[in-house]
């Protein structure tokens, strides 16, 4: 009996403790919930968001860039996109292999997935291909039930109506070279010409997305989103039929073309030959294809219309007689004999024509281009007057045109000579120089800049982009400057004039040849026949050079073309000119 | 006919209304989980919390004499069932838990639980225990629970098999054993579990190493738990609201419907609904501990009584344990609530038994 009521004691104090061990288990597993759900509930929200909320940056459309006419000549291009949820960039190398031969990955595009991978911007995706195909993307939606974390998304990319004609002017567009840091790491920003110029103004700002996900990778439907706002547009002075007819012009022939408006200083045309593909820049150019560019001995990245540096031959020769007649108070009517050389100090200087042009005054020796009569006028001209008058014109600066890398040539003088040469000035130079050779060198800029100059007598600046402005006048006497014109005139429409060939019906054109030479003709040379332009290997050929405006009596249009190598100006600069500026008086005036 | 209304009068319906809203949780947590997908798993729940409830009401109504009597009988039906389960049944993950009896899928491994409770409960009460020291008669009740928990084992059911053992433990321990045989038990155990480790599969081990270092390895065992306690913790006080967990929905959450069903209550009812949880299950738990506990003379009662509610109460809170981060993930389902047949209606059978053990003691 007493043992079973110790039994029943027992019995009642284990059900005590089994109810209390009971107890405790519930206590702790409360105690852990509480700690979950009201402890650490900000926490653990935060995880399940991170979870189901994937973040992707919005890139900004460009601006677009409109021509004088308001014809877009850089738009943008929906490009369809590939990418992978960042936390699976494990998963890559395994899609990439499983992939391909359906949607292929060039080297280049593995090497800069490469550096997708290393990219900390705000992403919750990373770009594993661009520029998807109608096929790959047809072959991505049948399949992509097989990639989970994988999605197409679309975003406008820089596309240029024309692959080559506007590469030099508009340039390109292009990453960011520090990108490690950067949280818009796929930004693509204006690396060369106007896209550079004007990045601030074509970027626009980014925008985000927040997508739901599940689990599987797979994308339920956008929570919200903060819209892309594109760049502002942006007009040029630019005409795309006359760039385009400068391009045509140009085409074989290495040299640039400028065209601009004397009223307003717009850029209505610049050309630069050969050229490159924008558009393949922008979609990035592999390393191979970036150095055979640079290896090219014509140098396609070259914009030459404001970096390539000629000696403007002949064209300079107004400058020199402008000099003369405003601060030597030449008399224009006064007459030299040309032999066809003269001798200065010990050596002998040549014209052009072996046979001289016999006696005339300084109209005919623009008109016909006569090299004597300019030596003669150098012998009482100093060097330092000469380079400061130039200066008006924009030979030795900067013409301030509005997209970068814009070069200033040489416009020599006695302090140049001996910084750069470590000697004095000789006299004899200054005969060189007065003709456009020697030392000097321009830009084709300089010399379109020139001729607007000269017809119009005012400071005209330079533009691509479109802005009103309006010009002051050069402090120059309009009789002087009217001769320089009268002058130009008859070397297109004079039948003895250098250019008559290119002459223009109706509205007439004004203009002066050049041709600069690029080799040192030797005495022994000149003694037996100084070879003809087509004997002489490429390279030492002479350079073509045309500069002219029209109409002449209102002038419109200050164009220049220089054509490398390609022998006398008359020959093929000015009718190349007159092509242009036929084209752009009939439909542009 | 009178008297089946008598009956129904006599039972127990607080506890009976306790039960059934435990199993509505279920039904409301069920459809939040499968709504998206296919109705076929929500009707059928629909259709086992009926069946179930039927039978429970049923077997409250018979005497507790009947199962008094079966118990042995109940115990080897039972284990042909387990037998056939464990070597002839279907394999699903991985395990041999299912068999098919006219088309009906059955896991005699849950309903086995019950008729082992039944026949320690009556070896118990058959041989009084007159003499504590005397141990030699416990190997019978010891080989009554080591068969079925090495057939289960083998299956491999990690967490039914340990139930069973934690189960069987309880009632030794409630049956008024001497200390020292749960001492000399330990030891043999301790020798035992090296052999018993090496015995396990592979994915087993995991399971249970997971436990200690969830962070190690994301993607793999213990990105359940730690998906699973995102979605807890992120449901905070108040919850992300019905049919709104984004970690179910949006499947970052694992086996939404069985094991990890707490998890989504957790995270679209908050801590209020957890808490409610638990305290439905405690109120169960504590009810049903007033009715066995004033049985201080009928062994078979009492044994049966704590350890159906054992089952019951240490199935829930392992399977909350587990899905929280305190024990390792064994795959146990949450009682009454979690989708599964075999294991819903065994414990509804449990409640039945329950419920006619107390009408019993109000009628005498």
């Amino acid at each position: 009996m007493n043992r079973e009521v110790n039994l029943e004691r027992r019995i009642r104090r284990r059900s005590l403790l089994l109810g209390i061990s009971k107890s405790f288990f519930t206590l702790l597993v409360l105690g852990k919930l509480f700690y979950l759900q009201i402890l650490q509930k900000s926490k653990y929200g935060e995880l399940s968001d991170h979870n189901r909320i994937k973040v992707k940056i919005l890139y900004p459309e460009r601006g677009t860039i409109f021509d004088l006419y308001n014809k877009p000549i850089a738009t943008n291009r929906t490009d369809y996109q590939l990418s992978v949820f960042k936390e699976k960039k494990s998963l890559i190398n395994s899609y990439i292999s499983k992939l391909s031969g359906h949607i292929s990955f060039s080297d280049k595009e593995l090497k800069e997935i490469g550096e997708n991978i290393k990219k900390q911007d705000l992403s919750d995706f990373i770009t594993i291909k661009r520029n998807l195909s109608w096929n790959e993307l047809e072959f991505f939606e049948f399949m992509k039930n097989k990639f989970p974390f994988l999605i197409i998304t679309k975003e406008k990319v820089r596309s240029y109506e024309n692959d080559l004609i506007y590469s030099h002017v508009l340039g390109y567009v292009g990453f960011k070279k520090d990108v490690g840091k950067n949280k818009l790491s796929n930004l693509k920003v204006g690396i060369a010409g106007i896209e550079k110029k004007l990045n601030s103004k074509l970027l626009g700002s980014d925008g985000w997305i927040k997508f739901e996900t599940n689990s599987k990778g797979v994308v339920n439907k956008e929570l919200n989103k903060k819209n892309a706002i594109p760049g502002r547009n942006v007009k040029t002075f630019l005409i795309s039929e006359i760039q385009e007819k400068a391009y045509m012009e140009m085409r074989g022939i290495r040299g640039a073309v400028v065209m601009l408006d004397c009223i307003s200083g717009g850029i209505n045309c610049l050309v630069s030959s050969p050229t490159f593909n924008n558009n393949e820049f922008s979609d990035g150019v592999s390393v191979d294809e970036w150095n055979a560019l640079l290896k090219n001995e014509f140098n396609p990245l070259l914009n030459r219309s404001i970096a390539g540096l000629y000696s403007p031959g002949s064209t300079y020769k107004l400058i020199t007689a402008l000099y003369a007649l405003e601060n030597k108070g030449f008399n224009p009517r006064t007459k030299f004999n040309c032999s066809g050389h003269i001798s200065f100090g010990n050596r002998k200087f040549h014209c052009w024509k072996k046979e001289g042009h016999g006696n005339i005054d300084l109209q005919d020796a623009i008109k016909k281009s006569c090299d004597c009569y300019f030596y003669n006028l150098a012998k009482s001209i100093d060097i330092d007057g000469l380079a400061n008058f130039s200066n008006i014109f924009s030979y030795g600066r900067q013409t301030g045109i509005d997209i970068p890398n814009e070069l200033r040539g040489i416009m020599p003088n006695k302090e140049w000579k001996i910084k750069n040469r470590g000697e004095k000035w000789q006299r004899g130079e200054t005969l060189n120089t007065v003709i456009g050779q020697g030392f000097m060198l321009s830009t084709p800029l300089q010399i379109a800049i020139m001729t607007a100059r000269l017809a119009t007598g005012k400071k005209i600046e330079p533009r691509i982009i479109y802005e009103n402005k309006t010009f002051e006048k050069l402090n120059l006497s309009q009789s002087n400057l009217d001769f320089i014109k009268k002058s130009m005139y008859l070397v297109v429409n004079d039948n003895k004039g250098t250019a008559f060939n290119s002459r223009i019906f109706g509205k007439k054109m004004a203009g002066k040849t050049g041709t600069s030479q690029v080799r040192k003709i030797t005495s022994a040379e000149r003694e037996d026949r100084v070879l003809k332009n087509e004997e002489l290997s490429y390279k030492l050929r002479d350079h073509s050079l045309f500069t002219c405006f029209a109409p002449f009596d209102k002038p419109r249009f200050a164009l220049s073309v220089v054509a490398e190598h390609m022998g006398s100006g008359s020959k093929v600069a000015a009718p190349i000119a007159k092509n242009i500026i036929n084209l752009a008086l009939r439909k542009y005036i | 006919m009178t008297d089946i209304f008598f009956k129904l009068k006599q039972l127990n319906w607080l506890l009976i209304s306790l039960i059934l809203f435990l199993s509505f949780v279920g039904f409301v947590m069920i459809y939040s989980a499968t709504f998206e997908e296919e109705n076929k798993i929500f009707i059928s729940h629909i259709y086992k919390i009926f069946i179930g409830s039927l039978l429970m009401i049923f077997l409250s109504l018979l005497d507790i004499d009947f199962w008094k009597r079966y118990s042995y009988f109940f115990y080897f039906l039972g284990l042909i069932l387990l037998i056939w389960a464990s070597f002839y049944g279907y394999l699903g993950k991985g395990a041999r838990r299912w068999i098919s009896i006219f088309g009906i899928n059955l896991q005699p491994s849950e309903i086995m639980k019950i008729f082992l409770i039944l026949s320690l409960a009556k070896f118990f009460d058959e041989k009084k225990i007159q003499e504590p020291r005397d141990y030699f008669f416990l190997i019978l009740p010891v080989l009554l629970v080591i068969i079925p928990f090495s057939l289960i084992l083998i299956q491999p059911d990690l967490g039914t098999a340990m139930l069973v053992l934690f189960v069987s433990i309880v009632i030794f321990f409630i049956s008024g054993i001497n200390w020292k045989f749960f001492f000399s038990f330990g030891i043999i155990s301790l020798i035992v579990t090296p052999y018993f480790w090496n015995g396990l599969k592979e994915y087993q081990k995991q399971r249970i190493l997971t436990l200690f270092n969830p962070e190690n390895d994301p993607l793999g065992s213990g990105y359940h738990i730690i998906q699973s306690q995102i979605a807890i913790g992120s449901g905070g006080t108040f919850g992300k609201g019905w049919l709104k967990g984004t970690q179910s929905h949006l499947d970052f959450l694992p086996e939404k419907h069985t094991d990890f069903i707490f998890s989504m209550l957790g995270e679209e009812f908050g801590f209020i609904g957890t808490l409610s949880v638990i305290g439905l299950i405690c109120l169960i738990t504590f009810i049903t501990y007033n009715i066995t506990g004033r049985f201080i003379h009928d062994i078979y009662c009492r044994i049966v009584g704590y350890g159906i509610i054992t089952n019951f109460f240490f199935a829930s809170f392992i399977n909350m344990s587990m899905v929280i981060g305190i024990l390792p993930i064994v795959g146990l389902p949450l009682p009454l609530v979690s989708f599964g047949g075999s294991s819903m209606i065994t414990y509804f059978i449990g409640f039945g038994i329950i419920l006619s053990i107390d009408r019993n003691l109000n009628s005498r």
